[in-house]
């Protein structure tokens, strides 16, 4: 009996969408290991613990100090560290967000014990047993861990959130002396004004169905709305309507995100090695015999011109509501 | 448009000024005793062989001393650029290393079992194989796994290959040559520099060994402006290729003839086991195939499609695709000097190619064995000049390569003749070892035929078994930056009859007519040459652009 | 200024990848391997860095089999000076034992900077580098896409989600590299020669087993039929919901 805690993310003192699915995978692997679910909150005073209990938490902690407001590397990895060297842990998990790929081999440093990042799945099998996909995606492994705890970072997505019912009783836990030997001093607007196609959780791809540059606000309205990356194929880049940068496939950039909009492309095989690691792939076309469509997770057909500012507006609704 | 649609009209002259340079060698510049230009077959073996004799020359005491060997590829790593069929004669390998098997050497499948078929719309007929044709013996090969073999021998030796290094133009002292200038890398389409952009090298040898592979850019201007002629002049087809993948596993080595090539192209396909469940197979059409509209790439899909291929290429998965030109004019189309002030010119470079048994690579290996030694006694000798040099000639000219050859001196050009009266002609040869019909017969270059206009019902492609162009790219792991400097010469105002003969020419779809214009894709093109053969003049491109070959 | 950079020999992004018959790891014939791309940045900084300064040292580390020596012969071809190859047969996939012989051997080199590629193209860990700084107790930036250092401090700017966290630290420091970083240099034709000459020191890695046993390696799950939704735009509110409920993308 073991149990495992669960090492959450906040902005703003806001927890983020990503900790309810780690706090869910600690729930579901406490469960399989006959322990509790603990859940650990480091943020800003004022940053709550309070509700996790509706996502599986038996316990939480909560480590607040202004100086926590932004991610503090040394004072993060040395809090979780004590935290975890307190209780009876068997595994550590984070989310495989930025935070948290730069977390995790800290804490598995610090502790000396076995890591595994951005995993698809996690399980207990006589021993923590997780997924990782490899080689951009092209080979998944399933990987046992030894030693305890094990530090494990869950990749965003890929696990949904569930409901279930537990104490959550919230306890202050300290925060850790230092030494803070490298300081984040601020968090700024990205330079580019557009978030890079290739990191994109979310891209929105145009193709020459677009029938000229003027078009693309289609494509931008789009992406803005679902909080992601423009892109382009490569017939449109070639014609000048959009910058190289923005090329997916054949020798332009391989995306892997969570979710690829193929709009006025009809998926000649260079495009689709580009995008093969999308986990989906929605395609509108006027075609129903364009090949992206066989690629296609969901897709619909008829004139993108009525498509996309629907869909913009539905994706808006879904993002305020 | 009134008037015949000739390809030589339109094209371009070669850009001797840019790869003739007289110039003295700058400051980004390197010594080397012996530079190779291409690491295929011929420039590794010739590397590899002269490490051999410096080394046994060295031991025994009569040596040059130590000799700095390089070789340069312009592939990113070496292989990638390499294609062929292949099926090898290992004899040279054998002379090359004495103390190897055959079990040692890069090759696969020995061929068992072959068979020739004489294709219609729907039948395969079988016809007894031509004696030319015979492989018993022989290994199917892919030419990349060779090379990469050769190349890591040529490394034991304390060869430096360089990978990534095109040599774009010879330098040269009066008549002598005197190395090589690299392509420089990190321009932008404008050709501005980039951030990492690097500047030409030189590389300043005693001797430079051209063994660029078919249609060389600096072995064709070095012939050029040498004034060195042969008495026909060179030939080409173009050869598209596939590997797959198999479920059901193939036994034998296959050549067909006819369907579905016009009886006025010259050409045939094959398909060779690399093992029971990896084939290469492909097709091949000389380039002076009459057509303003045959389309090689085209015609290999519409050859998958039929029975006697389909049953094997079923269930199975395109692994590469690629294309390649091959020299066909055989004996008369061999310059009449193959070496000259501190060059040597090796292999398809040279012309050494045997069309009726297919073979090539044998001959490069064995050219480069002779160049190694010829170079290898004028190093001792401390004289690269043309008299010296020339025992490479005396080597060539007195073994099998010229030989081989010879004895088919004619049958290619025959087919100039149609199918069925080149056939008859080509027997003939046979069995008179090449006496009958025994004059050289006429031949002129490729760009020179006319085409007659004709419509294309382009095969539509399904992705299973038949791909497109753009998708072949992609499977020829090309992944060249589309901000690279254009590097065709095309000719002025191309009127768009001819634009639409280069869109079916060549097998990358590097161009497209689009209102009657030609478009240029330049980044698609897999470096095959044929471009430079009929159309837009071919100049290389900077180090790694181009295909990615890996087991072609 | 004295630098290590620490680098890994992967196999080419392009590579064509196969399960080997051991069904847990890939089939090497014919893939080609190459410097880890990640690494590069970070070779090209240290070279900038050492050239900004006038003076310095670069070495080029690596943890992997006797082959790895071909990849710091390409970083000492891009410009670096010397080479240290901890020799190891076989590499788990847990990143702390790696991180540990590492740590060992940059340890006492008296090193201003230590950088890496943020990840290696085969595992995506994204560990070793920041491991290695918590061993030594130095600051660490991770997955840095600019990088300033000067009077013995340094500056990083990192991507995070919807902005750019500036992390500011003093030397000596570890910094693992992010594309966008710089524009890696291609090695010179005079460099690759050089390169042959520059020495390169071999070691054993002695590395521990670690805490990563693999069950299998396979290749991902072939993507299953997809479904056309509907026409035109009254489809759209069925594949908004499609994506929020079944697919959870949204």
């Amino acid at each position: 009996m073991a149990n495992v805690i669960a090492v959450l993310e906040q902005r703003d003192g806001t927890l983020k969408r990503v900790s309810r699915e780690v706090l869910t995978a600690a729930r579901t692997l406490a469960d399989a290991m006959d322990g509790e679910a603990h859940a650990l909150v480091i943020g800003p005073s004022g940053v709550s613990g309070d509700g996790l209990g509706e996502y599986g938490a038996d316990k939480v902690f909560v480590a607040a100090d202004d100086a926590l407001a932004l991610y503090q590397s040394d004072l993060y990895a040395a809090t979780t560290a004590d935290v975890v060297q307190g209780g009876d842990y068997g595994v550590v998990i984070l989310a495989a967000t930025a935070m948290g790929k730069d977390l995790a081999p800290r804490v598995a440093a610090r502790l000396g014990c076995t890591l595994a990042t951005d995993v698809t799945a996690i399980q207990y099998d006589g021993g923590v047993v997780v997924t990782r996909p490899v080689y951009a995606g092209k080979a998944v492994y399933r990987l046992k861990l030894t030693g305890a705890p094990s530090v494990v970072s869950l990749r965003p997505n890929a696990v949904a959130p569930e409901q279930n019912a537990k104490a959550g009783a919230v306890e202050a836990t300290s925060v850790a002396g230092g030494p803070a030997r490298a300081t984040t001093v601020e968090v700024k607007q990205p330079d580019r004004a557009a978030l890079d196609v290739a990191e994109a959780s979310v891209v929105v791809s145009g193709g020459r169905g677009l029938k000229g540059a003027e078009h693309f606000k289609l494509i931008e309205d789009l992406a803005a709305a679902v909080g992601g990356a423009v892109g382009a194929s490569r017939a449109v880049v070639d014609a000048g309507w959009r910058s190289h940068a923005e090329q997916v496939g054949q020798t332009g950039k391989t995306v892997s995100p969570s979710l690829y909009f193929a709009v006025g492309i009809s998926g000649a095989i260079q495009h689709l090695a580009g995008i093969r690691t999308a986990k989906v792939i929605v395609a509108i076309n006027k075609d129903p015999d364009a090949p992206i469509f066989k690629v296609a997770d969901y897709g619909i057909v008829g004139d993108l011109f009525e498509i996309v500012p629907r869909l913009t507006e539905e994706i808006k609704k879904v993002k305020e509501g | 448009m009134a008037g015949r649609l000739i390809p030589a009209d339109h094209q371009p002259p070669l850009p001797r000024d840019q790869l003739v340079l007289t110039e003295a060698p700058g400051e980004e510049r390197i010594d080397v005793d012996v530079v190779f230009v291409g690491a295929g077959p011929a420039g590794l073996a010739g590397a590899i062989h002269l490490a051999q004799l410096v080394k046994q020359g060295n031991e025994a005491g009569d040596g040059p001393g130590d000799v700095s060997i390089g070789v340069l590829e312009k592939a990113a790593s070496l292989g990638e650029h390499c294609l062929s069929g292949a099926v090898i004669n290992p004899r040279p390998f054998r002379e090359l290393f004495p103390d190897l098997q055959d079990s040692d050497f890069p090759f696969g499948s020995r061929v068992e079992k072959e068979s020739v078929y004489l294709l219609s719309a729907k039948r395969a007929r079988r016809i007894p194989t031509p004696p030319t044709m015979k492989n018993h013996g022989n290994y199917a090969v892919s030419i990349c796994e060779v090379v990469r073999w050769l190349g890591e021998r040529a490394g034991e030796l304390g060869v430096d290959v360089f990978a990534g290094f095109p040599a774009g133009a010879l330098l040269t002292e009066g008549d002598r040559v005197t190395g090589v200038r690299t392509v420089p890398s990190g321009l932008d389409r404008d050709g501005n520099e980039m951030s990492n952009y690097m500047p030409p090298a030189d590389i300043v040898a005693k001797v430079t060994a051209l063994s660029e592979g078919t249609r060389g850019m600096l072995a064709q201007a070095y012939f050029e402006w040498q004034a060195i002629s042969s008495e026909n002049p060179q030939i080409y087809a173009l050869g598209v290729k596939e590997l797959w993948e198999l479920e059901r596993p193939l036994d034998r080595v296959i050549h067909t003839m006819g369907w579905p090539l016009p009886n006025d192209a010259f050409g045939g396909s094959w398909m060779y086991p690399l093992e029971p469940k990896v084939v290469s197979l492909g097709l091949v059409v000389g380039l002076d195939y009459p057509y303003q509209t045959l389309d090689v790439h085209d015609l290999l899909q519409r050859l998958k499609q039929h029975s006697l291929f389909e049953q094997y290429l079923r269930g199975g998965e395109l692994v590469e695709w690629g294309a390649k030109t091959i020299p066909e004019g055989g004996y008369y189309a061999i310059p009449e000097r193959l070496s000259g002030d501190g060059v040597v010119i090796l292999g398809d470079s040279a012309g050494f190619v045997d069309v009726p048994s297919l073979k090539g690579i044998h001959y490069a290996v064995q050219s480069g064995m002779y160049a190694a030694r010829a170079i290898y006694e004028a190093l001792k000798a401390d004289d690269t000049s043309r008299a010296r040099l020339g025992e490479y000639d005396r080597l060539v000219s007195g073994s099998y390569i010229r030989d081989d050859l010879y004895r088919t001196r004619n049958m290619r050009p025959a087919f100039k003749s149609g199918f069925w009266k080149g056939g008859i002609k080509a027997a003939l040869m046979s069995l008179t070892g090449g006496r009958f019909p025994g004059k050289r017969i006429d031949m002129e270059e490729d760009a020179a035929a006319p085409r007659r206009p004709g419509s294309a019902e382009p095969v539509v492609s399904d992705n299973k078994l038949t791909f497109s162009k753009v998708d072949a790219v992609f499977k020829a792991g090309n992944a060249t930056r589309d901000t690279i400097p254009q590097h065709l010469i095309v000719g002025e105002d191309v009127p768009a009859e001819l634009a639409e003969f280069y869109a079916h020419m060549c097998p990358a779809g590097v161009y497209e007519v689009s209102d009657g214009k030609l478009v240029v894709n330049a980044p698609n093109c897999v470096d095959c040459k044929a471009t430079d053969v009929v159309g837009p003049r071919w100049t290389p491109r900077e180090g790694g652009a181009g295909p990615s070959y890996k087991r072609m | 200024m004295k630098i290590a950079v620490c680098v890994k020999r992967v196999p080419d992004s392009e590579a064509r990848i196969k399960i080997g018959a051991d069904k847990t790891s890939i089939d090497e014939s014919g893939v080609k391997l190459v410097l880890n791309p990640y690494d590069e940045y970070a070779v090209e900084e240290a070279l900038k860095l050492k050239e900004a300064a006038g003076s310095g040292e670069v070495v080029i580390v690596s943890v992997g089999s006797e082959a790895a020596q071909e990849t710091i012969r390409t970083a000492l071809a891009m410009g670096a000076d010397r080479g240290v190859l901890l020799e190891a047969d076989a590499v788990g996939l847990d990143p702390l034992p790696v991180a540990r012989a590492l740590a060992t051997e940059l340890k006492d080199g008296g090193y201003d900077l230590i950088l890496f590629g943020k990840i290696a193209s085969d595992d995506y860990s994204h560990a070793v580098g920041v491991m290695v700084a918590e061993l030594l107790g130095l600051p660490c930036a991770s997955a840095a896409i600019k990088l300033e250092i000067a009077d013995g401090k340094g500056r990083a700017e990192r991507e995070i989600e919807g902005g750019v966290e500036v992390v500011e630290f003093a030397l000596p420091a570890v910094v693992t590299a992010d594309k966008g970083l710089n524009e890696p240099r291609y090695p010179a034709l005079r460099g690759i020669m050089m390169a042959k000459k520059k020495p390169l020191e071999v070691k054993d890695a002695a590395l521990d087993a670690g805490g990563v046993e693999i069950l299998q390696l396979t290749l991902p799950a072939e993507r299953k039929e997809g479904r056309i939704v509907g026409e035109g735009a009254d489809a759209v509110p069925a594949l908004v919901d499609a994506l929020r409920n079944e697919a959870k993308v949204l």
